[in-house]
């Protein structure tokens, strides 16, 4: 059975990222920088109303402009409109302005129909219903153990509160978007993926050509935290237009666009009711949560939750738990998988229900989670934290701290079940009789630093330095691999590169003669081949890596108590992933993941707005991200486990930032903001700081 | 966006003529180009490029009066060690301004006659009071970000950080109208949109604003804002103030606010109240509470009323410092 080699050069070292010279001098072509000869600027017409009846689309005029070489719309016929911003029709030129001529110029017979745009406004039985005839949301489901009731009532501290999540946006750097070129020879499509098999297989078929004839192409893409695994209305558009055109249409959308129509992260309204027993034992948990993962969710759909069901009580064991969760339509966008799905909002409402309850049994907040959670990774990772935040120094009783400008510290643990390999990776690497070696593998680089998994671990086993090895991604004429989703790339990715090179030195020292081609036979091995290179496969193996990483992070705020304003000044992150690769690429994942959840504490929502159904905020000026200003001081701290194998990272590195931001402005103020984000206007309002309104208008 | 013609305008004279009826200026165009490419405007027939326009861009020091030319960028502002010296909270309210980027290109004249922010305004889909439908979206639905004052019924905030600062100086804008210089006073600059939901300051079509003078009178300044994030964010309320200070009392005081109505915040009563005072918390305290008498906040801006109240106390203590 393989094995990872137990002395490493590589594995668990340093290694810049091969790519960081193409990146840093533009030559890394990214899918929004295809220039395919001749090709056209594709874009898209959306609805401006959140629900209508549409009788009909005229194009006529648009077709009239100077450069439209192609207009397609979608759905013929009458239609129903679900969400502002839903795609009607498309069209494609030669410049980016008589596209937007030509958006302007069709007309579409739209009839506006009631709308609901809030969660807790489309459960009110009178509300508009976002599928006709159909309720905005199916009976809640429910799950039970043991004994809820009764166990309340041997509880000797219990807390209620009511724990909100917004709507989030993926909002990756680059947008969604291709480049397609649709002719009799077939399809392929440059893709700004994190998915290069499940786009090629969405357009294979939607447009009804043979998988044989479909390449999808992903050298370098800015992002998709989930939001990118298919070829998405924009790229089945961009291939009708293509096909229509006679010409490759890159189709990217806007920042405007993302905030509409490509996903998001499903809200949650989370009222929970928690009890200890004297000792500290969680012993009765209670949840009511409601939450809505766009138009799709409703009743009438019965499904496309994405992620509004919560995995609770979430870390910890409660001998007697209810828990009741209702999916809600509203006329808005749909949900997709974001970056850990679900765990993000159930790690803000469960870790702040742990403080809230820690405060009332007066327990320090990390020895209560110590006596729950029953998890050892991270009953050492807490141990590990404590001192290296100095939580014992800085931990003091909620709302104590001095001053206008109260600091606070909150922690909370992180879970991630999945972060294990694909079995069906594959990959190949030719070998040359000059020594040169190339990888290939269907995987695609989402940002993430999958090119420099390979080299790292590709050296290691052959006796080479990482810059020796040449890998392509990206490219489904290579072999499969996974989807970049789940945090399985690495774990997919480095057993089946370990599984090439093991075929790769015994095919060599068959065909050299070289009882061991690695590290300073190489060369000598290589050119033994004569004049042919050898290609040899490999796919992956079980054994090398495994799933379910763990983590803790600590937070420590600066709250202004007259402004409200909050500074994160600084995070511990302690995480384990079990064998590390490349440590420099892991601890970015990990910076990104805190900062990403900061802005999930304290900036990002999506607002929409009631009376006209639109999204108020689809810019990155009043979509709040962290910029580097916001950024605190991140101290990564790693448990290096090897005998554990390969786990993903990705996704828990960002599931407890949020809630341990949330516990400790909680901690700072001594009253919680139990609604994200923590804008300053909800800490005044926590405060008690906020006049009621003057007057009422209408 | 609409197609237009384009001309830049080597004179006054020739800016006003290019200009015409139903052209626009366009200087920095930062804020006009997202205004025209959003069609949030009556398309103009002509851009009238201002950047060459002779003596526009230059900060004049005098002994009693300052003067800014119009075409000064926010970051010249922001880098001038005299006007660090002179006019400190000038220097303050430039440097929080957007971005470094946006900074560079952004002129003193683009930033004052800037169009409103209102997220209900800037929306491509939504036809509002201000764009000359008949709703106030924000009065009735999300207005976090708008107006605590106005004097109609559009709750959009002027935000132009240099404005409130400039309020707070007493400086005026000399602004080139039918080939007469006419004097405007921050309260002038905005008081059409006070009055008015489809304007957004008082200038008319053809205005030309060439300077901003500022009475070098006030010794002691500050600029100070909140915002949800640390940079690179609207302010959700800001405060300028000035005054000089002699032996702990305040003299010639002002105190003006952004962000939370259609004009600069001031209330004179204020002013002179602090007029001749030594400043403590309790004058503090009730100066803020005079400059925010008859607030009238909504559903969603209500936490503007603590915050400004903060701020407010925080600029009075930090001029006396
Ligand atoms: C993301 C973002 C954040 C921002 N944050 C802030 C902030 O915190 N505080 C702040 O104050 N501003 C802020 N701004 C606004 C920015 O400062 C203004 O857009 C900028 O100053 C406009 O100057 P400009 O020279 O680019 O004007 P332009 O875009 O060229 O012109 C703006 C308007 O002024 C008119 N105009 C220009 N010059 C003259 C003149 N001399 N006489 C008469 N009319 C004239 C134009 O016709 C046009 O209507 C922000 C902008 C952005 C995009």
């Amino acid at each position: 059975m393989s094995s990872w080699p137990s002395q490493t050069k590589y594995i668990g070292a340093e290694t810049r990222r091969i790519d960081a010279p193409q990146k840093v001098t533009g030559q890394a072509r990214y899918s929004s920088d295809i220039q395919a000869p001749g090709w056209l600027y594709g874009m898209i017409l959306r609805s401006s109303l959140p629900a209508a009846k549409i009788g009909g689309i005229n194009v006529d005029k648009a077709r009239q402009i100077p450069g439209i070489k192609a207009v397609v719309t979608l759905g013929d016929g009458e239609r129903t409109v679900h969400f502002y911003g839903e795609e009607l029709a498309a069209v494609a030129g030669t410049t980016k302005q008589a596209c937007l001529d030509a958006l302007r110029a069709i007309e579409v017979d739209a009839t506006p129909m009631p709308f609901v745009v809030h969660e807790t406004d489309a459960k009110k039985t009178d509300s508009a219903k976002v599928w006709e005839g159909s309720p905005n949301f199916g009976g809640p489901s429910t799950r039970e153990h043991g004994d809820v009731d009764s166990a309340f009532s041997e509880c000797a501290a219990i807390i209620e509160g009511f724990y909100t999540t917004p709507v989030q946006i993926h909002n990756p750097m680059e947008t969604h978007g291709n480049t397609v070129s649709w002719t009799d020879d077939g399809v392929t499509c440059w893709a700004s993926t994190q998915g290069i098999s499940s786009v090629k297989d969405s357009l294979s078929g939607a447009l009804q050509v043979d998988q044989s004839q479909v390449r999808v192409i992903t050298e370098y893409m800015g992002g998709g935290f989930g939001a990118k695994f298919n070829a998405g209305v924009e790229g089945i558009l961009a291939a009708r237009l293509s096909r229509e055109a006679k010409a490759p249409v890159r189709m990217m959308l806007t920042r405007f666009d993302e905030a509409l129509a490509v996903g998001n992260r499903p809200s949650s309204f989370q009222k929970i009711k928690m009890g200890a027993l004297a000792d500290g034992t969680l012993h009765a948990f209670e949840m009511d949560n409601y939450g809505t993962a766009g138009f799709a969710a409703g009743g009438a759909t019965g499904g496309g939750g994405s992620g509004v069901e919560l995995p609770m009580p979430y870390l910890y064991r409660v001998p007697n738990s209810r828990v009741s969760q209702t999916v809600v339509a509203v006329n808005a966008g749909s949900a997709r998988a974001f970056r850990a799905p679900s765990n993000p909002p159930a790690s803000y409402g469960m870790e702040s229900a742990m403080d809230d309850l820690a405060v009332k049994l007066g327990m320090d907040p990390v020895e209560f989670r110590l006596k729950n959670d029953p998890n050892p990774i991270r009953q050492r990772e807490y141990a590990i934290g404590v001192e290296k935040f100095g939580w014992k120094d800085k931990y003091k009783k909620p709302g104590s701290s001095p001053g206008i400008v109260k600091t606070g510290v909150g922690c909370a643990g992180a879970a991630w079940p999945a972060g294990g390999g694909t079995r069906s990776t594959k990959g190949e690497a030719s070998i040359y009789p000059d020594g040169s070696v190339e990888f290939r593998l269907g995987v695609q680089d989402i940002g993430t630093g999958t090119r420099t998994v390979i080299a790292v671990v590709a050296a290691e086993l052959l006796g080479l330095t990482p810059e020796q090895i040449r890998v392509r991604v990206g490219d489904t004429n290579f072999p499969p691999g996974p989807g970049s989703g789940g945090s399985t790339t690495c774990p997919s990715v480095a057993p089946t590169v370990n599984d090439i090179c093991s075929n790769a030195l015994q095919q060599l020292q068959t065909l050299s003669g070289v009882a061991d081609a690695r590290g300073d036979n190489w060369y000598a091995a290589c050119k033994k081949l004569g004049v042919t290179p050898l290609t040899v496969h490999g796919q992956w193996q079980p054994g090398l890596s495994e799933s379910r990483a763990c983590g803790v992070q600590f937070a420590e705020v600066a709250v202004d108590t007259e402004t409200g304003f909050v500074t994160l000044k600084k995070v511990v992150a302690v995480h384990d992933c079990g064998l590390i690769i490349d440590k420099l690429t892991l601890e970015s994942q990990i910076n990104g993941g805190v900062i990403m959840g900061m802005g999930y504490a304290l900036y990002e929502e999506r607002v929409m707005d009631d009376l006209s159904g639109v999204v108020l905020n689809p810019n990155f000026e009043t979509y709040k991200l962290p910029g580097i200003a916001d950024v605190p001081d991140i101290d990564v701290v790693l448990i290096n486990m090897p005998e554990r194998g390969v786990i993903g990272i990705g996704e828990p590195a960002t599931v407890p930032t949020a809630a341990a931001i949330g516990n400790a402005v909680a901690n700072a103020l001594g009253v919680r903001v139990s609604s994200l984000p923590i804008t300053p206007a909800k800490v005044l309002a926590a405060l008690g700081k906020v006049p009621p309104v003057a007057s009422t208008t209408t | 966006m609409n197609a237009f013609q384009y001309a830049t305008a080597q004179s006054n004279a020739s800016a006003r003529e290019l200009a015409g009826a139903k052209g626009m200026y366009v200087a920095g165009g930062n804020d006009l180009l997202g205004l025209l490419k959003d069609y949030l405007v009556p398309a103009p027939d002509i851009l009238v490029n201002i950047k060459a326009l002779p003596g526009m861009s230059q900060i004049q020091r005098g002994d009693k009066t300052w003067a800014i030319g119009a075409l000064v960028t926010v970051a010249e502002i922001e880098d001038d060690p005299d006007i660090r010296e002179t006019f400190p909270g000038l220097h303050e309210a430039a440097a929080e301004i957007a971005s470094q980027q946006i900074r560079n290109v952004a002129t003193v004249g683009g930033n004052l006659a800037q169009h409103s922010r209102c997220w209900y305004f800037r929306h491509r889909d939504t036809v509002c009071l201000k764009k000359g439908g008949d709703l106030c979206y924000a009065l009735n639905s999300d207005n976090r970000y708008h107006s605590l004052f106005t004097g109609n019924t559009c709750i959009s905030p002027v935000v132009s950080s240099l404005a409130t600062m400039f309020a707070a100086l007493d400086a005026t804008a000399i602004v080139l109208r039918d080939s007469q210089e006419t004097r405007m006073s921050m309260d002038d600059l905005y008081h059409a949109a006070w009055e008015n939901p489809l304007a957004h300051n008082s200038l008319k079509p053809g205005d030309l604003i060439t300077r901003v003078e500022i009475p070098v009178a006030r010794h002691r300044s500050t600029y100070m804002q909140v915002s949800d994030k640390h940079t690179f964010d609207w302010a959700l309320v800001s405060c300028a103030a000035a005054a000089d200070v002699d032996g702990g009392k305040l003299s010639s005081p002002r105190v003006a606010l952004g962000s939370i109505s259609p004009v600069p915040h001031q209330v004179e009563a204020a002013n002179a109240f602090l007029d001749g005072r030594t400043l403590d918390d309790a004058t503090a305290s009730a100066a803020a509470d005079m400059i925010l008498a008859g607030a009238k906040p909504l559903e969603h801006n209500g936490y503007k009323m603590p915050l400004a109240h903060a701020l407010i106390r925080r600029a009075l203590s930090k001029l006396v410092a």
